[in-house]
């Protein structure tokens, strides 16, 4: 097996908030990608799934844990050392709108990578700033504008253009389709397959819409108040979840087929806020198949017989298997 | 593709409106009347510096001495001075003061004041707790006793003038970026920056500037109509500018003395260009900021 | 029983630019449909499209530089474009109601949960103070919100995501309305708690049968809660009629698109990408604003549009409604 590109282990992110109080976004996630492969994380409000790929990239410092790049610990690199990595790891954002400076032009903004961490002359750089552009469907016409003339879609193009300008080994997907269009979002993701075929990049995609996710990923890890519950390769995760979190949230996904009969678990409640958390395993204040171990009792990680790693007291009796309902 | 056509037809179209200008104009007065009304004034007076030379009746430092003290007459439309100079010319060819210490004065500010507070937007901590003590302290001191203090140290001259309003007035500069790059610097498009691998000077001087500049252009019309005041203010007081040298804030001086024996016109005039200026100036300035805050821009 | 009847609808923002030129943007274009009680209609689109726009034209509020230039809306017979806006005021709030996004900043910050709601129904009813409270209390319980008693003292921020959009549809049904409108009721909730408020939605329209139009972007939204759909493009309607029909056979080449580039066409293999910008609404084309976009379009599409329908129930606005599958699309546009 290759090394992986990216190795987390042990990781936590704790925000000050107030005096003795912290936000608890992460806490202790494991995590490898290796080169080539696309792991899809997903979770809700709460679940530090945001936080996760920010203090990867060293754009926040982890509280605990390390963080492996390439072989390399980064963790607690100084700031000097880590901006000539960021050729090799970059991001791409939520929303393209505000992530791309208003006042620039496109041609810049997509060389700026470039200028930065490649060796190149003026002219060689603009040529590969025009196929940067031509790789991500954006016509050549575009380069001498501002973001404010392009659309949704075509901001994002330029974004994953920026990302991959320097052809890099890890990049990370802050919910990169959720502020566009439903008719918008296709397109990016074909975009994304393609250049994943192409560049054998390793991708970390962060989103919450399961949808999108099952079409790019070839593992998923599904978060919960900054935990991994439950992590695998993405076809057995969406036919056969383990954990009951997972199953509630992929019975909440609401199909655009009318035909598709949806049978939900509908959880009660809300997320706990990630100041408090739940003592024992967190999910169990809404968990419908929870037993009084689970107040006390923190999970460890098994293996189920379909090949996903879960975090859940349930399942050596077979109690993680929520009995589906059926609503019209 | 269609789009990028028809979006070259509209540059040429664009480029080829003869009365653009008159059609921005227009579009700013109904926008902001406060800025369009300004910009006349400040035109007028701007027109006046240049064109002095080719305006004024007669030379502004001859002295009649045969006609001192003329109330305003055909020959000299504001009368004379007490040396026997023309007030007419010597109010056209003050404007050329008006601007000439204004202009370097408010530039000295910016040169100061933008990259302080970029710095200390960004940075925080002791550095900008520091910084911004230091201005406060600035702002604090009455700037005329201030300037009056430095001019006495280091000699009467318009260079040491301009010097000073450039340095007193860069806190507030220094402020207004400040408190944008305050605001911008989590935004997305910094985080992104940072992503990509900027080292921090790119991220103050490429990223941050250009759009944390706004309000400080907003400010360089009052900043400028503060600055004519002041330095007219020290002229009157006998600090910088000498006789016979045709700046307002001295002929005003000089005007002072003559208002109690009526010879009104000799003070008057300076005082109302000197007044309608900075007027110009500050209602620009308001109107500018007016302009700049997209929610106000929708006219009916 | 049709409570809202909107005719031929057009909305226009009217303005002038920094360089004096009138600049006019038709936002909307001859919008018509109608509300059953009982009935809910998913309205959607892409931003820009008009929807919350269509909604903000029926209550009547639209704010300067936009404002209707032609058309009519009925709410129960009564023409309310026209009407003069203290009438309108008796009639927003208490017959109809109007749910939007982002519930916690739609709540007043500094007033207390139970206040807002007590305010609300005191404006319309003008009973005692009393009566306004129980029915305060009866609304929080029927939008399933734990604790009522002890939640109307909670400050609009000390609510959750889920919990403030609870308490917008409380206030919204203080005053038994007849036609609810709710504009993207569940974008920016977690999927789990957009089940939650969904199932609620169509209880409550159930319960109180009101005639209800849902606005969203979320195609399995409008899938699974709503009776009837319009899919909105560039200010008109291009295609509307029952979810099951317009699901099963949609006939506008715009809605095929949209339909398949949900992530289970996608998987089929399915899938179909709609590439371009967004219509310019200061310059729309003669004709059909899918023009540019279409990979059907020919010149016939430069003249006015007709509504076809295909069915009693479901129309299309296309030149080529029904007759899309004969036809040879051009090559795929850049």
């Amino acid at each position: 097996m290759t090394n992986p590109v990216l190795k987390v282990r042990g990781l936590c992110k704790h925000f000050p908030v107030g005096g003795k109080q912290f936000v608890n976004a992460v806490n202790h996630v494991d995590l490898n990608i290796s080169p080539g492969e696309t792991l899809g994380m997903v979770g809700e409000s709460g679940s530090g799934k945001s936080t996760i790929g920010r203090v990867i990239l060293r754009l926040s410092e982890p509280t605990e844990g390390s963080i492996e790049f390439n072989g390399q610990d980064i963790t607690h690199l100084p700031k000097s050392k880590v901006r000539p990595l960021r050729r090799d790891m970059q991001m791409v954002f939520q929303d393209p709108w505000s992530a791309l400076n208003p006042r620039m032009r496109i041609r810049d903004l997509i060389a700026e990578p470039i200028k930065l961490h490649m060796p190149l002359s003026r002219s060689e750089r603009h040529d590969r700033t025009e196929d940067l552009a031509r790789r991500v469907n954006l016509s050549t016409s575009f380069l001498n504008r501002t973001p404010a003339n392009l659309s949704g879609g075509q901001l994002q193009r330029v974004c994953i253009a920026r990302a991959i300008a320097t052809d890099p080994k890890l990049i990370v997907l802050d919910e990169p389709t959720s502020s566009l269009d439903m008719s918008v979002r296709a397109g990016i993701l074909e975009l994304l397959a393609e250049i994943r075929e192409e560049t054998k990049a390793a991708m970390l995609f962060i989103s919450h819409d399961l949808g999108t996710v099952r079409m790019i990923s070839d593992r998923i890890a599904v978060l919960y108040l900054g935990e991994v519950v439950e992590q695998g390769q993405a076809e057995a995760l969406f036919e056969t979840p383990a954990h009951p979190y997972t199953q509630a949230l992929l019975s909440a996904h609401l199909p655009a087929d009318p035909r598709i009969k949806v049978t939900r678990h509908v959880l009660g409640g809300e997320v706990p806020s990630p100041i408090a958390l739940p003592p024992g395993c967190k999910f169990h204040t809404r968990c419908p198949v929870a037993i009084d171990r689970c107040s006390s009792v923190v999970p460890g990680t098994l293996t189920v017989p379909t090949g996903q790693e879960a975090r859940c007291l349930r399942i050596p009796d077979g109690g993680n298997i929520i009995q589906r309902k059926e609503i019209a | 593709m269609s789009d990028a056509a028809s979006n070259d037809v509209i540059d040429q179209v664009e480029r080829s409106r003869s009365s653009k200008i008159w059609n921005r104009f227009v579009g700013i007065l109904r926008l902001s009347p406060t800025a369009a009304v300004g910009l006349m004034i400040i035109l007028f007076f701007a027109l006046l510096a240049i064109f002095a030379p080719w305006i004024m009746p007669h030379d502004p430092v001859a002295a009649y001495t045969d006609r001192v003290l003329q109330a305003p007459s055909a020959e000299h439309w504001f009368g004379t001075d007490g040396n026997g100079m023309d007030v007419f010319s010597r109010v056209i060819y003050g404007a050329k003061f008006g601007f000439g210490i204004a202009i370097p004065a408010v530039l000295i500010s910016l040169l100061i004041g933008v990259p302080v507070g970029l710095i200390a937007g960004y940075r925080g901590g002791l550095l900008d707790e520091v910084l911004m003590r230091f201005f406060d302290g600035l702002r604090v001191f009455p700037s005329i006793i201030l300037a009056l203090a430095v001019v006495a140290a280091t000699g009467q001259s318009l260079l040491n003038v301009v010097l000073v309003l450039g340095l007193l007035d860069s806190p507030v500069f220094a402020r207004v970026v400040r408190a944008e790059v305050l605001a911008l610097r989590s935004s997305n498009f910094v985080e992104s920056a940072i992503a990509a691998g900027n080292p921090t000077w790119r991220i103050l001087f490429v990223h941050l500037l250009p759009n944390a500049i706004q309000g400080a252009m907003a400010q360089t019309a009052v900043r400028a109509a503060w600055a004519v005041r002041i330095s007219a203010t020290l002229a009157f007081l006998g600090v910088g500018i000498q006789a016979p040298t045709p700046e307002w804030g001295a002929m005003i001086r000089q005007g002072a003395e003559f208002m109690v024996s009526g010879q009104w016109w000799v003070g008057l005039y300076p005082g109302l260009a000197l007044i309608f200026l900075v007027f110009g100036l500050n209602l620009f300035g308001d109107g500018l900021q007016d302009l700049m805050d997209p929610r106000r821009r929708t006219a009916k | 029983m049709t409570l809202l009847e909107v005719e031929d609808l057009h909305t226009h923002f009217i303005s002038r630019d920094i360089d004096n030129r009138v600049r006019i943007a038709k936002a909307l274009n001859g919008v018509s449909f109608s509300l059953q009680a009982g009935r809910i209609l998913g309205i959607v689109g892409e931003t820009g499209a008009g929807k919350s726009l269509t909604a903000q034209s029926v209550v009547g509020l639209l704010r300067p530089p936009a404002r209707i230039v032609a058309g009519s809306v009925r709410f129960e017979g009564r023409e309310l474009t026209t009407m003069p806006p203290e009438d309108l005021n008796r009639i927003r709030g208490a017959e109809i109601a109007m749910v939007v996004q982002n519930p916690r900043t739609s709540l007043d910050p500094l007033t207390r949960v139970g206040d807002q709601l007590v305010r609300l129904h005191q404006i319309h009813s003008g009973g005692s103070l009393e009566m306004s409270r129980k029915r305060a209390l009866e609304m929080m319980e029927a939008v399933g919100i734990p604790a009522p008693e002890s939640r109307a003292k909670s400050w609009p921020h000390e609510l959750s995501g889920g919990m403030a959009q609870r308490v917008l549809l409380a206030m919204a049904l203080m005053n038994g309305p007849k036609l609810l409108i709710a504009d993207e009721p569940t974008t920016g909730l977690d999927v789990t708690v957009q089940a939650q408020i969904l199932d609620l939605l169509r209880d409550l329209v159930a319960r109180f049968n009101m005639a209800t139009m849902i606005i969203t972007h979320d195609l399995g939204v409008v899938a699974h809660f709503c009776d009837d759909i319009a899919v909105m493009f560039g200010g008109s309607i291009v295609e509307s009629g029952p979810v099951a029909d317009v699901f099963a056979a949609p006939v506008h080449p715009y809605t095929r698109n949209l339909i398949g580039a949900t992530p289970e066409q996608f998987q089929k293999g399915r899938a179909r990408t709609l590439g371009g910008q967004p219509p310019d609404l200061y310059n729309l084309p003669p004709g059909c604003a899918l023009q540019s976009r279409c990979e059907f379009a020919t010149e016939l599409c430069r003249t006015p549009v007709p509504n076809k329908e295909i069915a009693p129930t479901h129309f299309a606005l296309c030149h080529f409604a029904g007759t899309l599958d004969e036809m040879k699309p051009k090559e795929a546009r850049a």
